[in-house]
């Protein structure tokens, strides 16, 4: 039987075959460059959903076997790829188009698109694959090492937003991050943004482009553009990865026997090695499972186009008892209703569940912890808190249970009126809800011996506790735009006017009970103890209004001028300073559409721009300038229950002002040799003034937490960016790519408003300070002691004297640091720290490369960073003789007569701010490799699947680095203490495989 | 053709006006916190706002005035106490301060000059609303005087750690007044200081009521002339000491409790001893005291454990002080919770019946009885939160005023009045009159007397500071006092170089 099904399948086979061979003919034609009329050798035609094709010959003529209905696929790196069905006829001359990048691009710039070359700004596009193909959480960490002029800073914290800084650190509140601006709808979180649905990323670098932001434009503007459907075909895809994470760089600690002869020798107590050799990372951390998936649907008619995206995302988290999953959905229509109206809908929700784990406390605690004691033996716990005041890092995760919801849902809807030739009246809202819900749960447990191998310490939780919290917010913004555009001759001009009105409104309740049952089903506020009840909830809300404005001229494509004025009145700065106007000018330069350029041959396009622009920052708290009152400060008169009271406890600048940036921005864009090899170098100057900055004030002033929010300082970024993109064909089979991007920057603060410089870092353990902000610096600079050596002998710290005579360490024990005596009067004090660096780096890079043979793909993305420092503060914070030190420094200790001169002694902690712990941050990272594979089309087109892939992929796989602590990519909300490693989370590494298939 | 372009012109114009908004869009009033014009009892709130600073212990943090960092500069500095708990804990912090090697990057030094400045600004807050608040005059000056106390007693402190400090004693309009504004950034001098103390208290003293006129735990007549008649003390100011506590003594409203050791328990809070005593009790639904005071302070497992411990076990009277109460003092007892050391497992049973096991599962010897607070809910209130728990702590009681009224007397010559004041507290503890007749003798007896009526008490360092003894006694206990800089903690080095190096450093630091 089956035998007979073979043959007839064979029969039937052969009949098409020949069927094909019938009809067929001879197809012979010339591949001719449409502007030089040369032939192009070696140029690609292939007959479509075939593997039958061939190449040019050297004087560009081809010829191959096809049938009428054909369809030839003629390809060739520079040019664009030209599809045509062969039809009655069988001789053809093509005259290839070239492809110009810079041309042809069309950029989406703010409330608008325009074409690449008629941009005066500094802006790049990124398109959705080179960010999907990374198996990361969020589109952002995807784009480092992509762009020039883009600094990506990424920690390995899960669920964490990495910090995206544009051109230097020109701001320091906790909008450091660009704006992000997706589908029309302003945010500053897309973490709810699924990677593969994502078009482009244009992100807008300089002044001039975000001018149009206006106040929010001040740290560069990210435009993400979601997928939509195209009429005609339905396609449908499903594409996955599913792969194994752990941490990419652990800091090795020292074991039971390393750790025994440090701790006895810094404790002067015979430390007994005892029978247990924990390894706490080893025991807190595990290999994570992690897969993502996504199904899309889109198509549509004529007047109709839609795409429908759902994707699954599911990761476990490196550490214990810590997962993270995420649901999206996402539906893009657009209408045209007839010539002149088209309207349209983008919406996405998401639902994200997340079991956070106490991870900063775990971290910490497994860096401290000794390793003499047991982790977990049997079900209970090794004591480390009897032994030395740290927690078990294990029962840190597993004390707890927390589950963190967020639903989200964001929408976008236009209206498009097109009244006559050339007008647009557009009318966009966009709309972001976010209902944030957490439960925490804390288990009940005793420091006794049910939970503890040895009972006591601090580690216990007498009273089981919940706490629920609820967070609503919503936002919505406004846009009506009108858009004209003409054209007279050779002057091409379009003019842009709006308005734009936005708000935003969260409120949260939070309530907590004790003794709540250990079952999870009963975790909800009703089985808690009545009387232990407590409760806590407030709100936020602001609004923005904005007018703006632009104007595009071209003259013959040669001349561009832009010119743009935004003014945003913001409800989070006073009245009086509360309306900020926001120009910017640019001229564009098309030299290669100027006769005497118009024959060379060598450039497809050279463009030169400049633009000048100013940009605002209202990104501060909206009660910045207001004073208030906080209240729940009570006091019970006679005991009892105590009497409400208030208090005022924080101090206000009522003079609170925009910050503002000016920028000035040069640039040259290329394309050159048939557009093999396109790129831009860019100049800019940018001057952050006013820089709104929590300045630590003297506690004189009777701010409770020491800090007030003011415009405190001034800082310049002055930087060189290169972008170089080159694609070659080395032969029929294999063609590859390379681009690679460097960004030069230089920082400096150029003025502190007549205030004192600003000392920030501080990571307690006595180091109160590790930073200074002051002129003629960059922000944020490290400031400490300067180590010159290890004191050898006592002799050493008699003949260690200041000019005056004076032993400068007197107290001092061999083996201590010798710290340089700046001042040179006879003591180390604070006048004697020096300034040694600050973590904003002196160049960054990214290299991108990628490899094609037949249909395999090799790809590879570099990022680098270079030039910086950090500051390995958790070394600092060992608060004991008992605390576990680093495995290298069981080594390589001073120890008398070893003469070491980098290392001190055997020490309990509490070691003053010193260079010590500043190390280089320099770093090269192989960010990603792809390999991928594209399946054989007649594979596929009997499975029905139009198109292909297979992959495998490794995330964040190598990393060459000097520090010695966990990472040197340490994001932080302000850049006066930026680059401190503390708490550090380990960097992660994926090794993914996955398909991507359509339908 | 021309009606179009104007119907198009108009379009334009009235589509851009769609999302162009009036200016009282902009103003959001700021949500969930009041402000100074939507809280109309704003005046009194900050009156109660300003007495919470008494409960502030973030010695870690944002600022301590009665937590660790207090505790740890006034018992554990002195003779009284040890730090405590195992040998390495906290020895960088709390170790630096116990041994004089304390530099002036210490975080306590630092956390109670801000703990102390955020409190006073805090007054300062309360006084600069009651100028304007609309209440009774009678009121309004009871209230003025409550809080020029307690900014009084906070100089009082700081001017005794630091010496002469900032004067602050209004809101600064914004931080850049504060820079500007010399006395913010420099240091007055330490009579200016007391100056200010005085004119505060004195202020105090006459508008606020007796204690019997105003609520329980407010600050009254009585806590004003007693803490203005300590400061007149460290003054050397006899007269003005003597007059002062001959008021209190005067006034009827205190006497000595029958039993010394009822003073540190519940049933002993606000009792006819109390002079000033800091309240605790109960706000949303949770214990409320001063952070950590007894968690930081309470017996700490050890040794072999076994037991659920009751703290930190820091702050641990030393054995000289145990062992140098003259026999039969029965506050030895009251002051000190002795770790059973024989051998024989027997234990430490304290008052409320709670048992503390034998040293081989304790870490210290001897433990603070006065910060030990109950956990048996029947006997004294107890919400499970350690960290807060309901004890008041007592900074000043009768039994002082009656020693400094006995040293001023005995200053003045009336030597038969300090020895009958002397008397009375040696006859509650248990010992014999006096031998010593006037002079110095009878000086020395009362400083002695001092020692062990106020052990533990946050008085003793302060106490030998102002005796001119520090040194003698701190070199004594084989401490690394430097006479002429101990004598007073450095002032921190962060605001001196927050204040760009106007603010001097103290002598030998």
């Amino acid at each position: 039987m089956a035998a007979r099904i073979i043959l007839s399948l064979l029969f039937v086979l052969a009949l098409t075959a020949t069927g094909a061979i019938a009809q067929s003919g001879s197809v012979k034609g010339t591949i001719k460059d449409a502007k030089t009329s040369d032939p192009v050798i070696g140029a690609s035609i292939l007959v479509k959903n075939t593997s039958r094709g061939t190449i040019t010959d050297l004087d560009g003529n081809f010829e191959l076997e096809a049938s009428k209905n054909d369809v030839l696929v003629i390809s060739y790196i520079g040019y664009k790829t030209t599809e045509l069905t062969v039809g009655a006829q069988s001789v053809f001359d093509v005259m290839l188009e070239t492809e110009d990048v810079i041309l042809d691009q069309v950029v989406i710039v703010g409330y608008g698109a325009q074409r690449k070359v008629d941009i005066t700004g500094a802006t790049v596009s990124v398109k959705g694959e080179e960010l999907s193909k990374q198996p990361v959480m969020t589109a952002t960490q995807a784009l480092q090492g992509k762009v020039a002029g883009v600094q990506i800073i990424s920690s390995g914290r899960p669920g964490s937003s990495p910090n995206v800084r544009v051109r230097g650190t020109g701001t320091a509140l906790a909008g450091t991050t660009a704006l992000f601006v997706v589908d029309g709808v302003l945010t500053d979180d897309i973490s709810n943004i699924n990677t593969s649905e994502i078009v482009t990323m244009d992100v807008l670098k300089d002044a001039s482009s975000t001018a149009i932001y206006g106040a929010r434009g001040a740290n560069g503007v990210v435009i993400i553009t979601t997928k939509k459907g195209k009429s005609g075909v339905t396609r449908m895809n499903y594409n996955n990865f599913i792969g194994i994470r752990n941490a990419a760089n652990l800091v090795r600690m020292a074991n039971a026997e390393e750790y025994a002869n440090y701790a006895s020798a810094a404790s002067g107590n015979l430390v007994p090695q005892g029978e247990y050799d924990t390894d706490w990372y080893g025991e807190i951390l595990r290999n994570a499972f992690t897969h993502n998936h996504n199904f899309s649907l889109s198509g549509g008619s004529e007047r109709t186009t839609h795409f429908l995206g759902f994707g699954y995302l599911e990761d476990e988290g490196i550490v214990l008892n810590n997962k993270f999953s995420r649901f999206n959905v996402r539906a893009n229509t657009d209408y045209t209703i007839n010539r002149k109206v088209s309207l349209g809908i983008n919406t996405s929700f998401t639902h994200s569940d997340n079991k956070d784990v106490n991870l900063g406390a775990a971290y910490n605690n497994a860096y401290r912890a000794a390793p003499t004691i047991a982790g977990k033996v049997d079900g209970r716990y090794g004591n480390t808190s009897v032994y030395q005041n740290v927690g078990n890092a294990i029962l840190d995760l597993s004390n707890n249970d927390n589950k963190l919801l967020q639903n989200r849902i964001q929408a976008s809807g236009y209206l498009e009126y097109k009244p006559v030739s050339g007008l647009t009246l557009r009318s966009a809202i966009g709309t972001d809800v976010v209902n944030f819900s957490e439960r925490r749960y804390n288990y009940q447990f005793l420091n006794d011996e049910v939970t503890f191998l040895n009972p006591g310490g601090n580690q216990r939780n007498p009273n089981s506790s919940l706490n629920v919290k609820n967070e609503n917010s919503f936002r919505w913004v406004w846009d009506n735009i009108v858009t004209y555009s003409t054209a007279i001759g050779k002057n091409n001009l379009t003019v842009m006017a709006g308005t734009t009105a936005e708000a935003y409104s969260l409120a949260w309740a939070l309530a907590n009970r004790q003794n709540v049952p250990a079952d999870n089903d009963l975790w909800y506020i009703t089985t808690g103890n009545a009387n232990t009840s407590t409760n806590d909830g407030s709100g936020d809300k602001w609004a923005r209004n904005s007018y703006i404005s632009r104007v595009n001229y071209n003259f013959d494509n040669k001349y561009i001028f832009t010119g743009t004025l935004r003014a945003d009145g913001s409800s989070r700065i006073a009245p009086e300073n509360r309306w900020g106007f926001f120009p910017s000018l640019g001229l564009g330069w098309v030299m290669t559409n100027e006769p005497f350029m118009k024959d060379m041959a060598l450039f497809e396009t050279l463009k030169l721009r400049a633009s000048w622009g100013r940009v605002g920052n209202d990104r501060v708290p909206s009660d910045a300038f207001t004073v208030t009152v906080t209240p729940n400060l009570a006091y019970p008169f006679g005991g009892g229950i105590a009497t409400p009271g208030s208090a005022i406890t924080q101090i206000k600048d009522p003079n609170l002002k925009w910050e503002t940036t000016e920028e000035f921005d040069l640039g040259l864009e290329y394309s050159m040799f048939k557009g093999r090899l396109y790129g831009e170098v860019g100049f800019y100057d940018k001057k952050s003034r006013d820089l709104l900055i929590n300045v630590k004030v003297p506690a004189v002033v009777g701010d409770e937490d020491g800090v007030v929010l003011t415009n405190a300082a001034s800082i310049r970024n002055t930087g060189l960016e290169f972008a170089a993109n080159w694609r070659s064909r080395i032969n029929d089979n294999s063609s590859y790519k390379i681009g690679g991007n460097i960004t030069l920057n230089k920082n400096n603060v150029i003025g502190l408003n007549g205030g004192q410089p600003i000392l920030d870092g501080g990571i307690g353990a006595g180091q109160i300070y590790t930073t200074r902000t002051d002129n003629g610096h960059p922000v944020g600079s490290f400031y400490v002691y300067q180590v010159l050596g290890v004191f050898q002998n006592a002799a050493d710290i008699d003949g260690y004297v200041s000019s005056g005579g004076k032993v400068i360490q007197p107290n001092a024990s061999p083996g201590d640091f010798k710290y340089q005596d700046t001042n040179d009067d006879g003591r180390i004090d604070d006048k004697d720290r020096v300034f040694v660096g600050s973590y904003q780096p002196k160049a960054y890079f990214g290299i991108n490369a990628e490899y094609d043979y037949k249909a395999f793909s090799l790809s590879m993305d570099i990022y680098g960073n270079v030039g910086n420092y950090v500051y390995n503060g958790k070394k600092a914070l060992r608060l004991s003789a008992l605390d576990n030190v680093e495995k290298s420094l069981a080594y390589s200790r001073w120890t008398p007569g070893s003469g070491i001169q980098d290392e001190p002694a055997a020490n309990s902690g509490y070691l003053p701010a010193s260079t010590y712990y500043v190390e280089s941050g320099s770093f090269v990272r192989i960010n990603n490799v792809t390999l991928s594979y594209q399946l054989p089309g007649r594979l596929l087109s009997k499975a029905k699947i139009a198109d292909g892939k297979v992959f495998v992929t490794g995330q964040n796989v190598f990393t060459l680095k000097k520090f010695t602590g966990f990472t040197p990519e340490l994001p932080d909300d302000s850049p006066t203490r930026s680059g401190i490693e503390t708490n550090a989370y380990p960097t992660t590494r994926t090794i993914a495989g996955g398909i991507n298939i359509s339908f | 053709m021309k009606t179009k372009k104007y119907l198009n012109a108009g379009l334009v114009i009235s589509f851009l006006g769609l999302s162009a908004c009036s200016s009282d869009f902009l103003n959001v009033p700021v949500q969930g916190k009041g402000t100074a014009a939507t809280d109309p009892s704003l005046a009194e709130n900050l009156v109660t706002g300003a007495y919470n600073t008494l409960i502030s212990g973030d010695a870690f943090g944002s600022g301590d005035t009665h937590g660790i960092a207090f505790i740890s500069v006034t018992n554990i500095m002195s003779d009284d106490a040890d730090k405590g708990s195992t040998a390495s804990d906290q020895i960088g912090i709390i170790g630096e301060l116990d041994n004089f090697l304390h530099s002036p990057t210490n975080i306590f030094v630092g956390s109670l000059w801000s703990g102390h400045y955020s409190a006073i600004a805090k007054c300062n807050q309360a006084l600069k609303a009651l100028e304007t608040a609309t209440v009774d005059e009678a009121t309004k000056k009871r209230w003025i005087g409550e809080v020029r106390f307690l900014r009084g007693y906070y100089y009082f402190n700081l001017v005794r750690w630091y010496g002469g400090v900032p004067a602050v004693l209004r809101v600064p309009e914004s931080a850049d007044d504060a820079n500007k504004d010399d006395k913010f950034q420099t240091r007055a001098s330490v009579d200016e200081i007391y100056n200010i103390i005085i004119e505060d208290l004195n202020f105090a003293v006459e508008n606020t009521p007796l204690r019997n006129a105003t609520q329980k735990g407010r600050i009254n007549k009585g806590t004003a002339q007693a803490m203005l008649a300590k400061v007149y003390l460290y003054r050397k100011d006899w007269q003005k000491v003597f007059d002062l506590t001959s008021q209190v003594v005067a006034s009827g409203q205190y006497n000595l409790l029958d039993k010394y050791e009822k003073i540190w328990r519940y049933e002993g809070d606000n009792s006819i001893e109390s002079v000033f005593e800091i309240q605790t009790g109960v706000f949303n639904n949770t214990d409320y005291g001063v952070r950590g005071y007894c968690v930081w302070q309470g017996p700490r497992v050890g040794g072999k454990g076994g037991w659920t411990d009751l703290g930190f076990g820091f702050c641990t009277p030393t054995r000289e002080l145990v062992n140098s109460y003259e026999p039969g003092d029965t506050r030895v007892n009251a002051t000190v919770i002795k770790i059973d050391d024989s051998g024989m497992h027997k234990g430490t049973i304290l008052y409320d019946g709670y048992r503390i096991p034998s040293k081989d599962s304790i870490e210290n010897y001897f433990y603070n009885y006065k910060a030990y607070h109950s956990e048996l809910k029947t006997l004294e209130p107890f919400l499970g939160n350690r960290d807060n728990k309901q004890k008041n702590v007592h900074i000043l009681r009768y039994g002082d005023v009656l020693l400094m009224q006995a040293e001023a007397a005995n200053e003045l010559n009336n030597s038969g009045l300090a020895i009958a004041n002397l008397n009375r507290l040696r006859n509650r503890a248990g010992l014999g009159d006096t031998s010593a007749a006037g002079g110095q003798p009878l000086r020395d007896a009362i400083w002695k007397e001092r020692r062990y009526e106020l052990a533990m008490e946050h008085d003793r360092f302060f106490d030998i500071v102002r005796q001119g003894r520090a040194a003698e006694i701190m070199q004594a206990a084989g401490k690394n006092f430097v006479k002429g800089k101990h004598e007073l903690l450095p002032v921190p080095a962060l605001q001196i170089e927050l204040s760009g190096g106007r603010l001097t450093q103290n002598p030998g630091y």
